[in-house]
């Protein structure tokens, strides 16, 4: 029985609820108070606002035409052949035809200054898969300069924030229409219904669930769990990238933080243990600047073949640069090795692929609409932009592109919607889940088994796959289901990060069965998904995506749909 | 082995209800901040003392803690919002600014960008953890750069609003600021920097 009873439970009335505040969702508060500043705009963020996700990590940069010598159909060919055309080419087309305006609305707006060329206009470096150097950055920490300058706009545009509240479920009144969500309150660990005439949903997607990982804490698939519940559509969930160049340190956090793409670019080698240049095996046209899924299942390979290091991994050098150089070009990623013993500026570091970027998520159109009125997606909970490989640098440039549409459509459609009424047996059912693990006697911490489903994903759905490993990782996921069913975490309610750690491990579990529901479906090779089985890409069979759907009893339903080539054909 | 990491060993082996922050792990969120021996420090950069068995942990100072290590951080934001710490574009600028890399103005501005609003220099403010008033070092920091940045049209009252009440003026140079800025940022010179162009506005001196 939950302590909760839901009549008591405050109720926040707001007219476009944000959830999430990564570049997604503070995109979308800018340009929600911009169309119509007369709105009411509530952030809803489980860690501190601006301050949490993954935009703040960004290191390598943007992807933006601004040369004329360039052009949006090549960035187009560049996503949809990084993407093996599996993109929504609708959603890619988006993508690379916005992406200059938002480029020019955060540095003429909202005061960003990334890094300048000796003439004084917007530096472009070269980033991996792309046929120009396009790729725009502040130093190798971008991310900081467009978190701080979007946290920085929000003492002026002045939404109402909730940081540190969690967002459980999406609500519904009696007939199926979106009321808000419920959600809680981390620091006075109260319940809270939160009615919105608009819900965008920017948390972030999962690429947590994996032994080595490279994404901020909070991304634990809230989102997407929350709209999977909700029986919305997801595609592509078995497109989950790994980035190539993870560092490796041992027990500690910092394992899986990413050394970026732009030393690639820049003309980083990689070597195994022999000290042989290994990707002459794999791609030996682009070598190193290969797009990243060759280059993880090559590292990959390498390890497994036995011709890794001692712990596990390959290596990176760049000190051929020089030390001076790199240290100039790459500071972020030069403190970070030094943190860990080692040096790039001087020598090589060791690095294994690592689980960095959902492709996969609920499937939204253009304009961020969803099949659910008044539902909202954006950025890296939304799938098939990116299909079956996300290109450096299309990642940020996704979350503030899309969360800038979710803003406007928001706008121009709230006053079409008003406040409904929650169905109080949803409301009900979701705290009760929310409140269960605080309220059993007895039970595991969450700890172990968030864990173990990180090695299970790893060793079955990772960055090699096949029917035998994925029949044992769903095996495993249906145990752990079952046992944080059961988990128990002492209290109290307030500041409960062990609390926390349950319901993370509750979405990660439900989305960690998509992701492997889906790559059991895709049997052929493609992009991030490779199944040792069937090595190679069929394209007569699987130009098709892969959509999965929940239904009300539980069931889950899955579909493959053609790809429609509305732009550009393979 | 972090400090960060020894808060996750003591979480999941010895008492689950611990409290504390972080997110990224690789100084870039600025969340994880409290005092290691009295230094204000990244839990997820600092490695743990080898030559000890004990260390002391302490929440940042000058902030209502919630829990443990976790504090509302609510009066740090509220200082910062007090600087109007966003760009205020000037009319003409309706392309990206042509700015030379090796300009004054960047070299002014650049070390002094990369603020993750940790915390850290707030928390090592003798004058910012006593007074609520103090705008507090971060702040400021974040100040001067708007002032230097010529894309900005509100650099004069911005300059008004750090030099009066609860301004520079209420600075001691005790640099704890300085000294413990996880990023390397110096917020006492941005204050000496402010000083100085409140006395000669006009002046070409520092770029401006
Ligand atoms: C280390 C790293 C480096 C990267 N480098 C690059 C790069 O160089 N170039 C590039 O293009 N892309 C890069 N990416 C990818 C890029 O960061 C993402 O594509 C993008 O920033 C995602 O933005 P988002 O707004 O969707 O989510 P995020 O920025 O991750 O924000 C998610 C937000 O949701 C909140 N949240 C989560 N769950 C809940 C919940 N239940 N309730 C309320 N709030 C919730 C979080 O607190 C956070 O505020 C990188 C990613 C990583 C991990
Ligand atoms: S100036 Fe340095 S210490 Fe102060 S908040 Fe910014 S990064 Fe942290
Ligand atoms: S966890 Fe982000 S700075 Fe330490």
């Amino acid at each position: 029985m939950t302590g909760v009873d839901v009549a008591d439970v405050p109720v926040v009335d707001t007219d476009v609820l944000v959830v999430g505040s990564g570049g997604a969702g503070l995109m979308c508060v800018l340009h929600v108070k911009a169309a119509a500043p007369e709105l009411d705009v509530t952030i809803v963020s489980k860690g501190a606002v601006g301050r949490s996700g993954c935009t703040r990590m960004v290191q390598g940069g943007f992807n933006a035409v601004l040369d004329p010598a360039d052009s949006v159909d090549l960035h187009l060919r560049d996503t949809l052949d990084g993407g093996r055309f599996l993109n929504d080419q609708e959603l890619a087309h988006t993508l690379v035809t916005d992406a200059p305006k938002v480029i020019h609305e955060l540095e003429t707006r909202v005061g960003c200054f990334f890094d300048r060329s000796e003439d004084g206009r917007i530096h472009q470096k070269a980033f991996a898969g792309q046929q120009f150097d396009r790729t725009v950055h502040r130093g190798d920490l971008t991310g900081i300069e467009i978190m701080g300058r979007l946290r920085d706009q929000m003492f002026r545009v002045l939404p109402n924030e909730l940081e540190d509240v969690r967002a459980l479920d999406l609500v519904t009144d009696v007939h199926g229409e979106l009321v808000g969500l419920t959600a809680l309150d981390a620091r006075t660990g109260r319940a809270l219904l939160v009615r919105a005439r608009i819900v965008v949903v920017a948390t972030g997607g999962a690429a947590t669930m994996y032994r080595i990982a490279a994404p901020a804490k909070e991304k634990t698939g809230d989102g997407v769990a929350m709209c999977w519940r909700a029986g919305l559509p997801l595609r592509d969930m078995e497109m989950l990238q790994f980035h190539p160049t993870g560092l490796l340190a041992a027990e500690s956090r910092m394992t899986g933080a990413v050394l970026e793409e732009g030393l690639r670019g820049a003309g980083a080698y990689l070597y195994n243990a022999r000290g042989e240049r290994y990707m002459e095996r794999y791609d030996a046209a682009r070598m190193e600047r290969s797009t990243r899924d060759v280059v993880s299942r090559a590292g990959y390979s390498e390890i497994m073949a036995g011709r890794g290091t001692p712990t596990g991994g390959v290596l990176i050098d760049i000190s051929h640069l020089g030390a001076g150089e790199v240290e100039r070009r790459f500071p972020g990623m030069v403190a970070r090795t030094r943190q860990i013993g080692q040096d790039l500026a001087t020598g090589p570091v060791e690095v294994s692929p690592t689980a960095h970027f959902h492709m996969g998520g609920v499937l939204i159109d253009p304009d961020c609409h969803t099949e659910m009125r008044g539902l909202l997606v954006a950025g890296e909970d939304a799938g098939g932009t990116h299909g079956a490989n996300r290109l450096g640098g299309n990642g940020v440039a996704e979350s503030t592109v899309f969360g800038s549409r979710a803003g406007d459509t928001a706008a121009a459609e709230a006053s079409s919607r008003g406040f409904g009424e929650p169905d109080p047996e949803q409301v009900a059912a979701s705290f009760a889940r929310a409140y269960a693990p605080l309220e059993r006697d007895a039970g595991e911490l969450p700890f172990p088994l968030t864990r173990e489903l990180k090695d299970a994903m790893w060793v079955g759905c990772g960055v090699v796959r096949d029917r035998a490993g994925l029949e044992e990782c769903l095996a495993s996921l249906d145990e752990l289901t079952e046992r944080s069913a059961q988990v128990s975490v002492p209290g109290p309610a307030q500041v409960n990060y062990a609390w926390q750690e349950a319901l993370d491990l509750e979405n990660q579990l439900t989305v960690a069965r998509t992701v492997v529901a889906a790559a059991q479906l895709r049997e052929e090779s493609r992009g991030a998904h490779y199944r040792a089985d069937f090595p190679e890409q069929d394209d007569a069979a699987w130009s098709r995506y892969v959509v999965l759907r929940r239904a009300a009893d539980g069931s889950v339903s899955s579909d493959t749909r053609p790809v429609e080539h509305t732009r550009l054909a393979p | 082995m972090m400090v960060l990491d020894l808060l996750l060993a003591i979480q999941r082996e010895h008492d689950a209800a611990l409290g504390f922050r972080f997110s990224c792990r690789v100084a870039m969120c600025g969340t994880c901040t409290l005092r290691l021996d009295g230094r204000s420090v990244l839990a997820c950069q600092t490695p743990v003392p080898r030559d000890r068995d004990t260390v002391r942990l302490d929440p940042v100072a000058g902030l209502p803690v919630l829990r443990d290590l976790v504090v509302d951080t609510t009066a740090f934001w509220e200082e910062w919002a007090r600087v109007t710490p966003y760009l205020v574009p000037r009319d003409d600028l309706t392309e990206p600014a042509v700015i030379r890399p090796d300009a004054k103005e960047r070299q002014l501005i650049d070390p002094a960008l990369d603020c993750i609003g940790c915390g850290a220099c707030y928390s090592s403010c003798a004058v910012s953890a006593g007074s609520r008033d103090f705008i507090g070092p971060a702040a400021l920091n974040r100040a001067m750069v708007l002032v230097a940045d010529s894309r900005d049209a509100a650099g004069e009252e911005r300059l008004a609003a750090v030099t009066g009440e609860g301004g520079v003026d209420r600075c001691h140079y005790v640099y704890g600021c300085s000294a413990q800025c996880p990023k390397g940022l110096d917020p006492a010179q941005a204050i000496r920097r402010l000083r100085r162009w409140r006395l000669r506005p006009r002046s070409s001196d520092d770029g401006r």
